[in-house]
């Protein structure tokens, strides 16, 4: 009885304990997330559905691909969930060391090369791509860096924090990946900031990475073949008729859908394939087009809960480590949905960033929810 | 909460992420919401495209159906300039070249066109053999922005005949476009620039059939939404009889020719005739027979399009501009054919009586007036005695016409201007209301006309003053004073019909492709003129005179003509025109007994009325006759105008 009543009581109390991590899961942060993810598996394959028929092709084949990401993605997020955050920082310097050498491998013969850009590892019929991931290691760098100094940044730790972050970015420049590049300097801004960074440094900052930029195109500190490369991938007036015109269309697509939009698989300029890269950088513009300002405002909506609920855990996190996780997936992904987005309706500059979790792709997809996963890691851990 | 603390960096974070969340919202909301409806259209016009495929234009007919102006379908490769990649562009040239038997260099010249829009496809090759167009179309994706099509395009078996009275057919421009374009006309259209072609261009063109087509980005047509067919254009029947206009032609050539051989007064420089016109009316329907402008032009030249240095050749005053429809543009001196005007207006106002006799000594002298300026005389100062006013428009009397003129200037007070008006009565000086653009007024010269030019421009015209020699030269046609053929002929007519002056058709009638009438049209009267029989008897008995009366001024030109089968009442005119030699004019009607024909002849630069002009008429009025058989035209010695 005795023994009956202690194995209640234990039973009772671990699952009374307030402070169990997984009595604090956020599932809002979680429902908002899968809830993206699925209305993005629906727009792939609303984007690509009319292509592959037209094509003799199944058209299933997009669907199907991106419902095994997110399938992987939702256990990669629950997996980095499992782990307490606090141990994956003692991981850092692997993770960090794995991160520099797949980025190296990756310019090396191992890495594939498309349209100018030497960004993936070819397994198989997929291909990986490590900028992708490196995101998030930097996030857990520059957080777990920050946060041994207590947040107290003086110009050299600054300067030692800014080193961490510089060595894969300037791997990724080599690509080059312009788009993830920006991403990184958003994760950067956004943790130092929160970290304590002096605001007289960032503002340093700020403008050392403006002058840094302009400086390499103007003082042929890259390889002619690297230039040609970059410009080819930055330069819209090489080509500005055409990327003009993709901006048109996109433009196109989103104001032809209306208040309601014209439909699940209605929109003609997707079915007719008038945006390019569709099905990955201008998803958008599906969601635009098919169910409209009420569908997009929804997405948008979606994303914002996202947001609230990751500043919300930087809020509450029990220590600053678990804050700057959170804060750096946040700038990530604010930065990535505002300029994804804002590209779409000509608000941003045409750089190739991935919508989080609604663009097609394995690596962006895994990457974002094991972010996420960090996220919500932080936010059940809050008690404990 | 410290501004360094963490909490609040991230407050600051937060804020930042609000207002970016904020911006999208708000610019969904004017793309999706305010800016929509413009973006719904974009995306109708970049799925759907409409194929327009041109009605077969309506053919013209004669009085008698028979064909002047059809269709025949030319195979056309054009190249739509905007559409050629730029990184392609030279292979597809060195392509298209081969394929036509062409130069790259020959097709960068067509395609540098500076008057086609740059949206505009160039044509580079018209009335390609057919097995080009089955290779391009075959290899499209290897001739990207290059379409080879076939279309109808207007065929002339005739040639040149009745070129300015038909009109030519061109590719729409920017000024018809934006004034017919709710019309359903499109860039690359074909209308009618001139003549039936234009007036008639509602009934001849048709309705475009469309076709609605979904297309996707690389242009594929993936299914037809819908399909209109098009709606031939109807068919125009003319007034002009085939067989006449190419007599009108033809003996307008041989006197034009004929007048080349002859000599200019001073019998040092031939005639050098480079131009002319002749209308032959008929004044039962109201209506234009044969209407024909020399120097003319091919039609069909317009069918291929053609260079800036070929369109500026065909408007050249150096060439005598043969774009120019002389018979209702050409404004000239009318000379002695005016005296019609000035008879008209003396017997009707009771200057004079078919009685009144006046002595002809060769000379008029002006009363009150004294010096050489003063004196005006016959040509070749001929005597002919005295006349009366059937007499006088017989040999063309000058004298008795300046006496009429000063007479007129003598009871100014109480006639006013009665030679101008009762000219513009008959027809002169304004417009006739023909059916074809580009019709001019002429001129009647009246001493507030005079005034109004001189204070205007006073090089060209440096005296504003109008005295009595004005009006006497005015009575015999000279002066500022001038009418176009067609002018010319109504006034005629108008002495022919006893006085109904008509607003001349060019068109019978419209039918369609089957033949039913559609519209018929009937004559249209443009005024009555009172022509009392006391009036217009002794005329015409003068200008019967003309071609038959001993000393008439058109008897050579009408020897041996069957007078007393079909007898013809004509007028000749001999205007000098400054630094110019003589314009020769005649008009006439017949028969007189029954007027059915006038015919009128204005030929540059060409001589005496009698002598040039008259017989070109005579042919023209024997074959209509039906009882001469056409011989070619003579100029013949002649005498006054």
């Amino acid at each position: 009885m005795a023994v009956t009543s202690l194995s209640r009581t234990a039973t009772t109390s671990l699952r009374r304990d307030p402070a169990a991590p997984w009595r604090h899961i956020d599932l809002a942060l979680a429902g908002a997330v899968l809830a993206v993810a699925s209305l993005g598996v629906l727009m792939i394959y609303s984007a690509t559905r009319r292509r592959l028929l037209d094509d003799g092709l199944d058209p299933n084949l997009f669907l199907q691909r991106q419902v095994a990401w997110v399938v992987v993605g939702v256990a990669v997020m629950l997996a980095v969930t499992i782990v307490d955050y606090r141990i994956i920082r003692e991981g850092t310097p692997l993770l960090y060391g794995a991160m520099m050498l797949t980025l190296l491998g990756v310019l090396s013969p191992l890495g594939a090369e498309t349209r100018g850009t030497q960004a993936w590892f070819q397994i198989g019929p997929f291909q990986a791509q490590p900028a992708e991931f490196s995101k998030v290691i930097v996030i857990i760098t520059l957080a777990a860096y920050a946060a041994q100094h207590r947040g107290d940044l003086d110009g050299r730790r600054l300067a030692m924090a800014m080193a961490l972050a510089a060595a894969p970015m300037g791997l990724i420049f080599l690509q080059p990946d312009l788009g993830t590049m920006l991403v990184f300097v958003a994760i950067i801004m956004g943790v130092l900031l929160v970290a304590g960074a002096q605001l007289r440094h960032i503002m340093l900052l700020t403008l050392l990475g403006i002058t840094g930029v302009v400086g390499v195109f103007q003082l042929d500190m890259v390889e002619d073949y690297q230039r040609e490369r970059l410009t080819a991938f930055l330069d819209q007036e090489a080509d500005l008729q055409r990327s003009t015109y993709n901006l048109d269309q996109s433009k196109t697509a989103i104001g032809a859908g209306g208040l309601t939009g014209a439909g699940l698989f209605e929109g003609t300029q997707t079915n007719l394939s008038y945006v390019p890269e569709q099905e990955t950088d201008f998803i958008f513009t599906v969601v635009g087009e098919e169910l409209g300002f009420i569908g997009a405002s929804t997405l948008l909506l979606l994303y914002a809960i996202v947001m609230w609920r990751v500043w919300r855990a930087a809020q509450l996190a029990r220590d600053l480590f678990g804050t700057l996780l959170c804060t750096g997936v946040l700038s990530m992904l604010v930065f990535q949905v505002f300029e994804n987005v804002g590209m779409t309706m000509g608000i941003m500059p045409i750089t190739g960033i991935p919508l989080p979790l609604m663009s097609y792709g394995g690596s962006s997809t895994l990457a974002t929810f094991a972010a996420v996963g960090l996220v919500l890691n932080v936010h059940m851990r809050r008690f404990s | 909460m410290t501004p360094d603390s963490p909490r609040f960096r991230l407050g600051l974070v937060g804020v930042v992420v609000l207002s970016l969340f904020a911006a999208l919202f708000a610019r969904l909301w004017f793309l999706q919401v305010m800016a929509s409806p413009e973006y719904k259209l974009a995306a109708e016009r970049n799925q759907v495209r409409l194929v327009r495929d041109p009605a077969p234009r309506g053919r013209i007919l004669d009085r008698h159906g028979r064909v002047l102006v059809e269709n025949r379908m030319s195979a056309v490769v054009t190249v739509n300039r905007n559409r050629v990649p730029a990184d392609q562009r030279a292979s597809v040239l060195r392509r298209l070249a081969a394929a036509l038997g062409t130069s790259v260099p020959a097709l960068e010249e067509r395609l540098a066109d500076k008057r086609l829009n740059p949206f505009t496809p160039v044509p580079v090759g018209q009335d390609v053999p057919e097995e080009v167009v089955v290779y391009i179309r075959e290899n499209q994706d290897r001739f990207p922005g290059v379409e080879a099509q076939f279309v109808a395009v207007r065929h002339y078996p005739h040639g040149a005949l009745g070129a300015h009275l038909l009109g030519y057919v061109g590719e729409i421009n920017d000024v018809e476009l934006k004034a017919r374009t709710s019309e359903g006309y499109r860039l690359g259209d074909r209308i009618g620039k001139s003549g039936v072609e234009q007036t008639y261009e509602g009934d001849l063109r048709g309705v475009p059939g469309i076709e609605k087509l979904e297309v996707d980005v690389s242009g594929r047509v993936l299914r037809v939404l819908s399909r209109r067919a098009a709606v031939p254009g109807n068919e125009v029947r003319l007034s002009a009889d085939l067989d006449i206009q190419f007599l009108a032609e033809e003996s307008l050539r041989q006197g034009l020719e004929s007048a080349r051989t002859r000599k200019f007064r001073d019998d040092e420089t031939f005639f050098q005739a480079p131009a002319g016109s002749v209308v032959v009316l008929d004044v039962k329907e109201g209506s234009v027979v044969a209407m024909a402008s020399s120097p003319t032009y091919e039609p069909a030249a317009f069918v291929n399009g053609f260079t800036s240095a070929e369109y500026a050749a065909l408007t050249d005053p150096a060439n005598h501009a043969p774009l120019t429809n002389r018979a209702i543009q050409g404004e000239y001196a009318p000379g002695s054919t005016f005296k019609l005007a000035t008879a008209v207006a003396a017997l009707r106002s009771g200057v004079i009586s078919p009685g009144t006799t006046i002595q002809d000594n060769g000379v008029f002298r002006v009363s009150d007036c004294r010096g050489a300026k003063c004196s005006f005389r016959n040509a070749g100062s001929i005597r002919y005695g005295r006349v009366d006013v059937a007499r006088a428009l017989t040999v063309s009397s000058d004298v008795f016409f300046y006496t009429l003129g000063e007479r007129f200037w003598e009871r100014r007070g109480d006639l006013g201007h009665e030679m101008q008006e009762t000219a513009e009565e008959l027809g002169m000086g304004i417009q006739t209301g023909i059916p074809l653009a580009g019709e001019r007024s002429g001129v009647l010269g009246t001493p507030d006309l005079v005034r109004q030019l001189h204070e205007e421009n006073p090089v060209a015209f440096p005296f504003g003053d109008w005295f009595t020699g004005h009006n006497v030269n005015l009575a015999i046609g000279q002066g500022v004073l001038a009418i176009t053929p067609i002018q010319l002929a109504t006034a005629y007519a108008t002495l022919a019909t006893g006085g109904v002056r008509y607003a001349w058709n060019v068109a019978a009638d419209v039918r369609t492709p089957e033949g039913r009438v559609v519209r018929a049209l009937e004559p249209r009267v443009a005024d009555q003129v009172d022509l009392p029989p006391a009036v217009r008897d002794p005329i015409v008995r003068g200008l019967m005179g003309a071609t038959t009366a001993e000393r008439g001024t058109a008897v050579w030109a009408f020897r041996d003509f069957p007078h007393d089968r079909y007898p013809v009442a004509g007028k000749t005119g001999t205007a000098q025109v400054t630094a110019r030699q003589d314009t020769a004019l005649f008009a006439a009607f017949a028969p007189t007994d029954d007027p059915r024909y006038v015919v009128a002849v204005v030929m540059e630069q060409a001589g005496f009325g009698s002598s040039a002009a008259a017989p070109v008429a005579r042919r023209i009025l024997g074959a209509l006759s039906g009882l001469e058989e056409p011989t070619p035209v003579e100029v013949v010695p002649g005498g006054s105008g």
